[in-house]
């Protein structure tokens, strides 16, 4: 089974997309959009990597069970957002996204991460055909995710361009009232229009941390999609002279050793040392949508879109294909993996992960450097809290390992995706 | 009746009709040309301010065929005035591949169109399913499939069971029915009339019981087609048809036609009104088999032919004066008013629709309206008088009969 098809589909697909729209220009009555739509087919299908299955009347009588199978049926065909991408997307103000405008210097000896925040009422793709009318900052739901070494400033022009006012609300110790970003506090919400507002927060305490828009009615301002991750790395200096901040052991048993422990796990994490280029990160923000308005989701994911990490095609024989849009994570078996896990999820009281085959460490909050669980294979977070969990696949054959929310039918209404071993 | 000499029998007047000198014709088509530039006008550059508001989505699903065990097919119409594109299908909470059939090769529905949403399933007999339709708005339509069993599909056994059926519940009744015949000709006006009435109170059920079915369809009816208008018109539409069918037989006997004024005419609308609701009683027993929605066991057919059996002396009662029709009309009445079951019964079980279902009852109803009227008339005629108490009573013993006998058809 080859699995490495996908550059070469995205090649072909953005080649056919140029000449069809090159050919369109000038037609009024063509939008980039349906062209686009359409060549993602178009693409998919020229490569073999049957992306129709499942599409209008199409005659299809290949080895697909015939018990049907479930997942949601075409692939994506809006690029404006992609969860590969976010996956593995952070900024720290050094690096990042192109879409996020960002900054990093030194102000009074301290290292400042600076970026530019704007909130948006756009349309996002949420099932493969399926367009949710979201509020996102950047235009992207979840939102961009911020990096920074404990201790840093974390500067957030925010300007607001929807319809309503909003606010950015840091789930990080902050000691100033006036950048807690509630409506009752410090400048309030943000009305569009309004001058952009500069939000400053010190990356404390180390872990994985959430942010969101803390507006009134906040259902709706959160479901919406006003929400993301900040990951503070711990720095290893203040660990070894603070250990006992970054773990639960009573100070009598922390020893030398476990010092020693710490201060290396620290380095894996903090973006700034070359330990951490050794690990394998991802950020995973698990969300949901309410389509029809009714106070419960039509579509739960890891990072927004149904079942983007499941594979494209299979004939529950163990017989698979990555879609084009729809393919699992391919991780390196030698590698160690670390999710950022966030639980974004509304109307529903918690939120789970479950992996197949495999346990894994796990740090609530990610504010320790010591697992708060070890060797467990789910995980229930409820909304807001967040942690990070640790794999190693290095000892499985290759192939596919599932994970998914062990809610079933979080799973089967999108949230359910793999890991693709190599 | 010889009033026919007061209209022009639609000859053209010469009046001074040409305006500006205008041939007639143009005169005709005016205003036709002009309400089209009107229109274009209106479409083309819409003079009206924008209000705002976008329109809802509508899809209705009307109804649920499961041809094999591993397959479910939902029935889906847009009834809004925008196109909508199924992009996702929920089966009991999760999604499911679909294929969509019949909307041009794609997922997409444009006004008033209908297509067919094929789930590869595999249902459990008696366990009810849900499916949702997201539209790529989000937007969700529901649809429960109460204790699914398989759809039979078209097969000569098929036809030949409802074919059966169809003389179990309709033809042999109603033969039946008709063997009263030589009683109620050996009785007196007084009772022939009660007879009559009785006959009356007989369609009246049927015509309130088949109304109320009608309206009731018309709710699954897709409401881009307006079920309730589409009753109302079927009612009035084939009220009206056999009213004019009947007052040109009444012309014709006025000018002298002495066939036309024999109450075999009026036995012929009978059997033709009763006919059309035996179409749509099949129309039932046929969906049901569709639908896999009957257990047509015994005591079905039993309550059927105690209820059809009653419209046998309906049919003859009009023809119990003068000379005896020749036998031939007989069967030509039976099977007039009992044969539309095998029909109705194909009908139903090969393309059924509430839409269907509905118009063909309410195209009952009209007609059976109308046979009312015109075997009141007959009592009339007959130097009876229609509100005597005989005649009351047995009106009413034709309504409870009927009833009673409808008790034991549930379906």
């Amino acid at each position: 089974m080859p699995s490495l098809g996908y550059e070469r589909a995205g090649a072909v697909t953005a080649r056919l997309e140029e000449r069809l729209t090159d050919r369109l220009v000038g037609e009024q009555s063509v939008s980039r959009r349906t062209v686009l739509g359409s060549l993602g087919v178009a693409g998919s299908a020229a490569l073999g990597l049957g992306s129709t299955r499942g599409s209008a009347s199409a005659g299809h009588e290949d080895d697909e069970d015939h018990h049907g199978n479930f997942g949601a049926v075409d692939e994506y065909r809006d690029r404006d957002f992609d969860p590969h991408e976010f996956l593995r997307a952070f900024n720290t103000g050094r690096n990042g996204q192109d879409a996020v405008p960002q900054d990093v210097y030194e102000e009074d000896g301290r290292t400042v991460r600076e970026f530019e925040f704007t909130a948006v009422d756009v349309p996002i793709t949420i099932a493969p055909g399926v367009e949710f009318s979201a509020w996102a900052y950047n235009g992207q739901v979840p939102g961009p995710t911020i990096r920074a070494v404990e201790g840093d400033l974390i500067r957030v022009r925010f300007e607001n361009f929807g319809r309503h006012g909003h606010t950015i609300h840091p789930h990080v110790k902050n000691v100033n009232p006036a950048m807690d970003g509630i409506p009752q506090n410090g400048p309030g919400v943000i009305d569009a229009g309004e001058d952009p507002f500069t939000y400053e927060w010190i990356a404390q305490p180390a872990g994985v941390h959430f942010y969101h828009c803390h507006s009134l009615p906040l259902k709706e301002h959160l479901h919406r999609g006003l929400y993301g991750a900040i990951i503070v790395d711990p720095d290893p200096e203040r660990v070894r002279e603070n250990p006992a901040d970054y773990t639960n052991d009573h100070p009598s048993q922390i020893t030398d050793a476990l010092v020693e422990d710490m201060v290396a796990e620290a380095k894996t994490r903090n973006h700034e040392y070359d330990e951490n280029d050794a690990v394998d990160e991802m950020v995973m923000v698990m969300n949901s949508f309410d389509t029809n308005f009714d106070g419960g989701n039509e579509v739960y994911a890891a990072n927004t879109r149904a079942f983007a990490y499941g594979v494209g095609e299979t004939d529950g024989k163990g017989n698979w294909k990555p879609g084009e849009t729809k393919r699992p994570i391919q991780i390196d078996k030698t590698r160690r993996q670390r999710v950022y896990l966030v639980n974004a999820t509304e109307f529903d009281l918690v939120n789970s992960f479950h992996t197949h085959s495999q346990f894994f460490d796990y740090y609530d909050h990610g504010t320790t450097l010591t697992p708060t669980h070890q060797t467990i294979d789910t995980v229930m977070q409820c909304q807001a809290q967040r942690g990070i969990v640790e794999l190693d696949y290095s000892d499985h054959q290759p192939g596919l390992y599932m994970f998914h929310a062990h809610q079933s039918e979080f799973a089967e209404l999108g949230w359910m995706s793999f890991f693709e071993v190599v | 009746m010889s009033d026919e000499s007061e209209t022009d029998g639609g000859v053209v007047r010469e009046t001074d009709a040409r305006p500006f000198g205008l041939p007639r014709w143009v005169s005709l088509l005016l205003p036709l040309v002009l309400l089209a530039v009107v229109l274009g006008v209106f479409v083309v550059g819409s003079p009206l301010p924008e209000t705002g508001g976008q329109p809802l989505p509508d899809v209705s699903i009307t109804h649920t065929t499961i041809p094999d065990d591993e397959t479910v097919v939902l029935h889906a119409t847009n009834n809004g005035p925008d196109s909508v594109t199924i992009s996702q299908v929920l089966v009991d909470e999760a999604y499911w591949n679909f294929e969509v059939r019949g909307a041009g090769g794609d997922r997409t529905l444009a006004p008033m169109e209908s297509a067919r949403v094929v789930l590869p399933y595999h249902w459990n007999p008696g366990w009810d399913l849900e499916a949702v339709l997201v539209l790529s708005d989000g937007a969700t339509f529901h649809h429960a499939i109460v204790a699914p069993s398989e759809t039979p599909g078209l097969t000569l056994d098929l036809l030949w069971t409802l074919a059966l059926v169809g003389l179990f519940v309709g033809v042999i009744p109603v033969a039946l029915g008709m063997l009263w015949f030589p009683a109620i000709r050996s009785m007196s006006d007084r009772w022939l009339h009660a007879i009559l009435l009785f006959a009356v109170g007989v369609l009246g059920f049927l015509a309130v019981d088949a109304g109320f079915e009608a309206l009731e369809l018309a709710e699954q009816v897709p409401s881009a087609f307006e079920g309730t208008a589409l009753v109302v018109l079927g009612v009035l539409g084939s009220l009206l048809l056999v009213q004019s069918v009947s007052a040109w037989r009444q012309g014709r006997a006025a000018s002298g036609d002495s066939r036309a004024s024999s109450g075999l005419w009026i036995a012929y609308l009978v059997a033709l009104g009763i006919g059309l609701h035996n179409l749509a009683e099949g129309l039932a027993i046929g969906s049901s088999f569709a639908l896999g929605r009957v257990s047509l066991g015994a005591f079905l057919v039993v309550g059927f032919m105690l209820h059809n059996v009653t419209e046998g002396p309906a049919v003859v009662a009009p023809v119990a004066r003068g000379e005896r029709p020749a036998l031939g009309h007989f069967a030509a009445l039976g099977v007039l008013a009992g044969a539309p079951v095998i029909l109705g019964g194909w009908i139903g079980s090969l393309a059924y629709s509430p839409t269907l279902g509905a118009v063909f009852l309410a195209i009952g109803v009209g007609a059976i309206l109308q046979v009312s009227w015109e075997i009141a008339g007959l009592v009339r005629e007959g130097n009876g008088r229609l509100a005597s108490a005989t005649n009351m009573l047995a009106f009413l013993a034709g309504l409870a009969v009927m009833y009673v006998t409808d008790l034991f058809v549930a379906l």
